[in-house]
């Protein structure tokens, strides 16, 4: 769509020096204690949260740092694989092979039982219309679980007991 | 004015490749400065950052540090400068009487960056950054020269100065274990390598991994805390032009006219200051900066380091962390006062002065006048 | 002991704002916004006791570009801070001049906000917001083609369409109640005199016409990326009375940051469950609104410019600073309530939405408002207006600052902190 009425002014052109940011000469440090002790949950097939004494939040993945206390949180919890959808985008990619627009969902998961959410997505040619915040969902777990961020695939869609709830009242009206 | 009161500060010690995550490393100084004043975090009303986005590698790098750096649901901002400024920012906040306690913490972790190529990128871009020949090197190199030559001071009158930065970093258990260096001459600096003449490799400070932590509070609050707080009772800050062809490099203008301002808050004269600890890349900038203090004669400077009262601590040699070496300098400054300097401990010391900066040539600083007492 | 002082806004200035302002660089162009601001207010550069300024650097590649911009910020030899939080830039280096005054330690502060973004490579600059994150989590196993799609619509524009879709789902707002926020900002955008995207006949169909950049938000909806600067000058009330016509007091200032949202430091879980409740903003309007005495900000806010480059933000922000009920913006807008001739005028300079100069944005927000109470606005309101509002926000949408202004000074009660 050509944009109405929008008058681009015409400037004198001077000499330009761009600026240039070399972020390859950069190092970033992290600190990995908790990081490992997730993965290393995931092989086991387990969902581990760390979660603080001072305010009781479980972050999954766990946090170095709780910032509401200032402490570092060390108390391990294992999670269920179920999680909701807290709240999901559409990203925008062409594709490959036909050339068209596909849009794929992209969701925050907020894993039942932490307070904080991660991204993730939902299985392949899932449609984003489809997507709805409160979304009941489950971990995909990979075939052979290597310890590695990757173990969850995905996560499934599982059947919403309240929606149906619902849908099903409406009908009866 | 009305007096601020220092009452807690951390420094985490810097190291040439400190194995911390950033996140961490920020935690670390916070945390033990709040242990340091027996406070909790709910006590701070506003936290006041010093990071660099160039040497943190990433835009809006505070955003993520708000939780490490303790300023969940606080009042919270972030100053690009030397986290001396950040100082003079929450000292703002406090005399508004809006807050009451503020957290001022400066960070970087030069293992991760080059700062060198970052402080290029300070340069004007059409004209200094293409011709590449100013950079943090030969800038201090000009800086040296145009001093030797106008007041007649020779190389080995630097040095000396120099090796007595590195001696005192020995005695600071703070300073970069690398700075330590106990045994060092005159005569060693003189032979380690030109980096820009007159400027050689053992008169740049190395640069450290850290974090520094401090707590201001308003006077009321500052003699509920703690029994002996240190007194932020001046403090002046200024900057000069940027370009060398209109400055006199062997002088600041800018540290005159921010000392001026500091002493006249604080109502002292450069005679009643004890101990200065100024942050200067070189030992002969922190002559320089010390004689635009009013602390010695133009050209005399150095008989400031042989008397111990510049830079007790090692100044910047004892390890170098960008955005956050002036508060370290307000530290040393604090623990001169209170007496709590170990080996490095200058005797009698009633009021001190310490100073930040930013810009090649100190093109901006930023002082403050302590005081000890109630 | 001194007492508390009271800080005024005496003059705002800008520079003319557009894509690529390639007839200046970045000095000449914030020189712009400093003469209009110093000529305004007539007083000279050495009256200027202070200078405070900020941009977001990463975008121009030039770090602390203020050292060789000294002379062109009126700062020679003068007391200086630079104050940079992101988006929220503007607002910060304002709230830092508010507090300059009020310390009692400076009698006239000048705070300046800037960006040449033309000059530098904004996306690269925003992509690398969370760029450590990103290195790292190939190593534990994310695959890259992953990282692409998911962070790949990254930074603002991500997580705005997060808090999009949480934002519709709450209050049922609709795409076309966002295009009809744009369709509003955009055409006052047209009459106001410095903005850059002036589209005084864009229509609803227009915007929806236009394809999805990340669901739910369109290429028509998006802010652009501009070259602009933006100045303000901070004095006591005493010298604000003896300047001014009509001095417009700070009343009340707020910047209280939440936890980042979608990803948090590294890549752990993100403390905001639901981008779009914005915990921070409420505790900054709260805070600011009980230093300037207001119980009820949808009563006593004549005006209010809010911090909106995506316009579901503008929806979010106007019911989450107090100005509206929960879930009803999207009907004022609708019925007109916020037009320029409306009950509640939101954003009449055209708004982030349709001017961005990012270091500058969220200064230009408290600047149109004091404008507004001055009368002097390039789109002014015709009814008169004494409290105004100045919003923005930045980081991971957890940065906010928040100020309120009005044509008379804060009621103040003595008594200790
Ligand atoms: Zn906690």
């Amino acid at each position: 769509m050509p944009l109405p009425d929008y008058e681009k002014k015409q400037y004198k052109v001077t000499r330009t020096m761009p600026g240039a940011w070399y972020l390859s000469n950069y190092k970033y440090k992290f600190n990995l204690s908790r990081m490992r002790i997730m993965l290393r949950g995931f092989k086991e097939g387990k969902i581990l949260g760390v979660k603080c004494r001072g305010c009781n939040h479980v972050s999954f993945p766990p946090k170095l740092i709780c910032g509401r206390c200032l402490v570092m949180p060390d108390q391990w919890v294992t999670l269920p694989d179920t999680g909701s959808v807290a709240t999901g985008s559409g990203s925008p990619r062409t594709d490959q092979e036909t050339g068209e627009i596909v849009i794929d969902p992209v969701i925050l998961v907020r894993q039942d039982g932490a307070d904080t959410v991660w991204i993730h997505n939902l299985p392949e040619n899932y449609s984003f219309h489809d997507v709805y915040i409160g979304m009941p969902i489950k971990v995909h777990w990979a075939e052979e679980l290597k310890g590695l961020w990757s173990d969850i695939e995905y996560y499934d869609p599982i059947e919403d007991m309240g929606d149906k709830i619902n849908k099903e009242e409406l009908a009866k009206k | 004015m009305e007096r601020i009161g220092i009452v807690g500060y951390h420094q985490v010690r810097p190291e040439l490749d400190l194995q911390m995550s950033p996140y961490e490393c920020i935690f670390t100084a916070v945390r033990g400065a709040l242990d340091h004043a027996g406070l909790k975090r709910k006590d701070i009303t506003t936290v006041i950052s010093a990071t660099n986005d160039y040497y943190d590698g990433k835009t809006i790098s505070n955003c993520f540090k708000v939780s490490a750096g303790g300023a969940y649901m606080k009042d919270e901002s972030k100053v690009e400068m030397d986290g001396a400024h950040a100082a003079q920012y929450a000292m703002f906040r406090i005399l508004s009487q809006n807050h009451k306690l503020a957290m001022v913490y400066g960070f970087s972790m030069p293992s991760c960056m080059p700062f060198e190529c970052t402080r290029i990128l300070e340069l004007d871009p059409t004209f200094d950054r293409p011709i590449s020949l100013m950079n943090s090197y030969s800038t201090c190199g000009m800086q040296m020269r145009a001093y030797m030559k106008k007041y007649g001071v020779s190389e080995e009158q630097i040095a000396e100065a120099t090796a007595t930065n590195w001696k005192n970093a020995a005695k600071n258990p703070l300073a970069l274990q690398e700075a330590q260096k106990a045994d060092m001459t005159a005569a060693e600096v003189l032979k380690s390598d030109y980096l820009a003449s007159p400027l050689r490799e053992l008169m740049y400070p190395l640069l450290g991994d850290g974090c520094t932590a401090l707590i201001l509070a308003p006077e009321k609050q500052a003699l509920k805390i703690t029994d002996n707080p240190v007194w932020i009772t001046g403090v002046g800050n200024c900057q000069e032009t940027y370009y060398f062809g209109e400055r006199d490099l062997t002088t600041s203008l800018s540290m005159e006219k921010a000392s001026e301002a500091a002493y006249k808050m604080a109502g002292v004269k450069p005679s009643d200051i004890d101990v200065a600890e100024l942050f200067g890349y070189t030992a002969c900038e922190d002559i320089i900066l010390a004689e635009s203090a009013g602390l010695a004669e133009k050209g005399k400077g150095d008989s400031l380091v042989a008397k111990g009262c510049l830079n007790p601590s090692g100044g910047a040699t004892s390890g170098m962390t960008p955005c956050a070496t002036g508060l370290n300098r307000i530290i040393e400054a604090v623990k001169q006062l209170k007496g709590e300097a170990e080996e490095h401990q200058v005797s009698g010391v009633k009021k001190a002065i310490a100073s930040g900066q930013i810009g090649f040539c100190a093109q901006n600083n930023i002082i403050y006048v302590l005081e000890g007492g109630n | 002991m001194c007492a508390k002082v009271q800080p005024a806004v005496i003059s705002a200035g800008f520079c003319e704002h557009a894509s690529k302002r390639s007839d200046v660089n970045m000095a000449e162009l914030v020189n712009e916004a400093v003469e209009d601001t110093i000529t305004k207010a007539g007083i000279e550069w050495k009256d200027i006791d202070c200078v405070i300024n900020g941009n977001m650097p990463a975008f121009e590649g030039a770090n602390i570009p203020e050292l060789w911009m000294t002379d062109h910020m009126a700062s020679k030899n003068k007391p200086f801070l630079r104050v940079t939080t992101g988006g929220t830039t503007g607002g910060s280096v304002t709230i830092a001049g508010y507090y300059a005054i009020a310390s009692g330690m400076y009698e006239t502060v000048l705070a300046i906000g800037f960006e040449q973004q033309s000059c530098g490579d904004t996306s690269m600059g925003l992509a690398s917001v969370a760029l450590g994150e990103f290195s790292i989590m190939p190593e534990l196993g994310y695959e890259y083609n992953k990282i692409v799609s998911n962070m790949g619509a990254g930074a603002a524009i991500g997580i705005a369409s997060y808090q999009a879709m949480s934002y519709m789902r709450r209050s049922r707002a609709t795409e076309e109640d966002l295009a009809r926020v744009v369709v509003q900002n955009r055409r006052n955008a047209a009459k106001n005199w410095y903005t850059h995207l002036k589209m005084p006949t864009v229509t609803i169909e227009d915007v929806l016409d236009t394809p999805y950049i990340s669901f739910p938000l369109r290429y028509g909806m998006v802010c652009p990326a501009t070259d602009g600067a933006c100045a303000m000058l901070f004095t006591t009330e005493e010298k604000a009375r003896q300047i001014a016509d009509i001095p417009v007091y700070v009343n009340g200032v707020g910047s209280y940051s939440n936890e980042s949202a979608v990803l948090a430091a590294d890549c752990a879980g993100a403390g905001q469950v639901d981008p779009s409740e914005q915990l921070g903003a409420m505790k900054s309007a709260e805070v600011a609104y009980g230093q300037a005495g207001i119980s009820f900000p949808n009563k006593e806010i004549d005006y209010a410019e809010v911090y909106a480059p995506f316009p579901n933000q503008e929806l979010m922000w106007v019911e989450r600073v107090g100005l509206f009920e929960e879930n009803t913006a999207a009907e004022a807008y609708e019925q007109g309530i916020t037009a320029l001739n409306g009950e509640l005028p939101i954003n009449c300079s055209g708004g982030v939405n349709s001017t961005n100069a990012i270091g500058a944005s969220a200064m230009e927000r408290p600047a149109e408002a004091a404008l507004q109470i001055m009368g002097k606005a390039g789109n002014q309101v015709p009814k008169t207006v004494h409290t105004a509002l100045g919003h923005g926000w930045g980081g991971a949408v957890n940065l906010i600052t928040h100020l309120v202004m009005s044509d008379e000074p804060q009621r103040k009660f003595k008594g200790g902190r």
